[in-house]
């Protein structure tokens, strides 16, 4: 690594705003911005906000390579409003995960945080056969359908053709606990259609109405 | 020499071709190119959880033309080292096989927690493994190529050094060698003779554990193993 970069990551390493790297580097705002750019392309900065929101640079001394389409975490983040800390990098190559993937994984995860943010994913389903076909691949075909009656009951999602919901309720050997351990208080009528232990109460779902 | 897309393309490949899902950890020289801390390295390193996985890999391999190389090979790359990985070539292409153990480094549970980032390759999945394990499994091989990498990787990234010392305690824990005291080794090592930034407070401390262990050790008349 050349030298002067080198020393310009250790300097900037962290959160940054403009008017931060300014200081740091001791230069004017327009320098400021070539030299965050310069990083940037070499990758060791990710962006975040712009518009109404101020400009955040994040710079990591480690790069990781980009390599193959955004993960998970990535698709959820982008299409809910609860949004998720990565626990790592999760790249997908020679593919892209579509929703109706994203939501599957996310049932399959048993991650309360997971689960609870790809909720936002049911209104942006393009085909409920493709759903189904990938949650019976999962063997989670009651839960996906269960987390489909919560979120429409929470919020707008889109309604899916009577023959997937009637596929989904008639699954079989399938376990009742979506997280082990967790059930609701506040949505029996749910969990008692779909035999299935729902984690969430109204509580945990404010976010949606927020 | 690999290079990072013809790494993917391999990895691409095997995850076309497996039926079932698989995953492993990579270490060594590809991992390192996953950071773009190397352009290039001589050989993959996998590592599986389960033996049944590598003799699926090794099958998908052979069935694309890799060969094994031979034990004479292997005790030179590995000389008088237990839990030596399986290797296959095929030109240019060099894919070192282990399971669990690398050499003398167990592929302990938080080395698996610890992981940086995940790569999905259709039904091939390789995992990461973070900065301080990379340093961790080097320091048991004796290479140059490897003082050098481990180097690289400190200069590279930001570590955490109390997450080596503690995962060097553990591997003493779990395996017959006194870990830390041959991370010390490694470590005074890179810092005289490659000027690498090992905070002298670090190596204080690594030194301080390891003299207390071999004096247990030694009070114990138990044999010392070497790595």
């Amino acid at each position: 690594m050349k030298e002067h970069i080198e020393d310009r990551l250790n300097k900037l390493e962290g959160l940054n705003t403009i008017e931060l790297i300014v200081k740091k580097l001791n230069v004017k705002k327009s320098t400021a911005i070539k030299k965050i750019h310069e990083l940037k392309k070499m990758g060791y900065v990710e962006t975040s906000g712009g518009g109404k929101q101020p400009r955040l640079y994040r710079v990591s001394i480690t790069r990781m390579q980009k390599i193959g389409n955004p993960g998970l975490y990535d698709v959820i983040n982008k299409n809910s409003p609860i949004k998720l800390v990565k626990p790592y990098e999760h790249r997908v190559i020679g593919k892209n995960i579509s929703i109706e993937e994203a939501i599957v994984l996310a049932v399959k995860s048993e991650n309360f945080r997971l689960i609870l943010a790809s909720l936002a994913l049911f209104n942006k389903v393009k085909t409920w056969s493709k759903l189904y076909e990938l949650a019976k691949k999962e063997n989670v075909r009651r839960k996906t359908g269960a987390l489909y009656e919560l979120t429409r009951e929470i919020m707008r999602a889109r309604r899916m053709n009577d023959k997937t919901q009637k596929l989904l309720l008639n699954a079989k050997h399938e376990k009742k606990d979506i997280i082990a351990g967790m059930h609701s208080e506040d949505f029996k009528d749910i969990e008692k259609k779909w035999n299935v232990h729902i984690p969430f109460n109204y509580n945990d779902l404010r976010r949606y109405k927020e | 020499m690999i290079n990072i897309e013809q790494q993917n393309e391999l990895f691409k490949l095997i995850g076309e071709i497996l039926k079932d899902k698989l995953e492993c950890y990579v270490i060594g020289g590809s991992a390192m190119m996953y950071y773009g801390m190397k352009g290039n390295t001589k050989d993959i390193d996998l590592v599986f959880e389960h033996e049944k996985d590598r003799e699926k890999i090794i099958q998908v391999l052979k069935n694309l033309g890799y060969n094994e190389r031979g034990i004479k090979v292997v005790s030179i790359i590995y000389p008088k080292k237990k839990n030596t990985p399986i290797l296959l070539e095929r030109d240019d292409s060099r894919v070192d096989l282990f399971v669990n153990k690398i050499i003398s480094t167990v592929l302990s549970n938080s080395m698996k927690n610890r992981i940086n980032s995940i790569y999905e390759y259709g039904n091939f999945t390789i995992k990461v493994l973070a900065p301080e394990d990379l340093i961790i499994t080097k320091c048991a091989t004796e290479r140059a190529g490897d003082r050098l990498d481990a180097v690289e990787i400190m200069k590279r990234a930001k570590i955490d050094w109390e997450v080596i010392i503690k995962e060097s305690i553990f591997q003493a824990e779990v395996t017959p060698y006194l870990f830390p005291v041959f991370l010390f080794d490694f470590l005074y090592e890179l810092k005289e003779d490659l000027k690498a930034e090992v905070p002298k407070k670090v190596l204080d401390e690594i030194r301080k554990i390891s003299e207390d262990m071999l004096e247990k050790k030694l009070k114990g008349k138990k044999k010392i193993k070497t790595f």
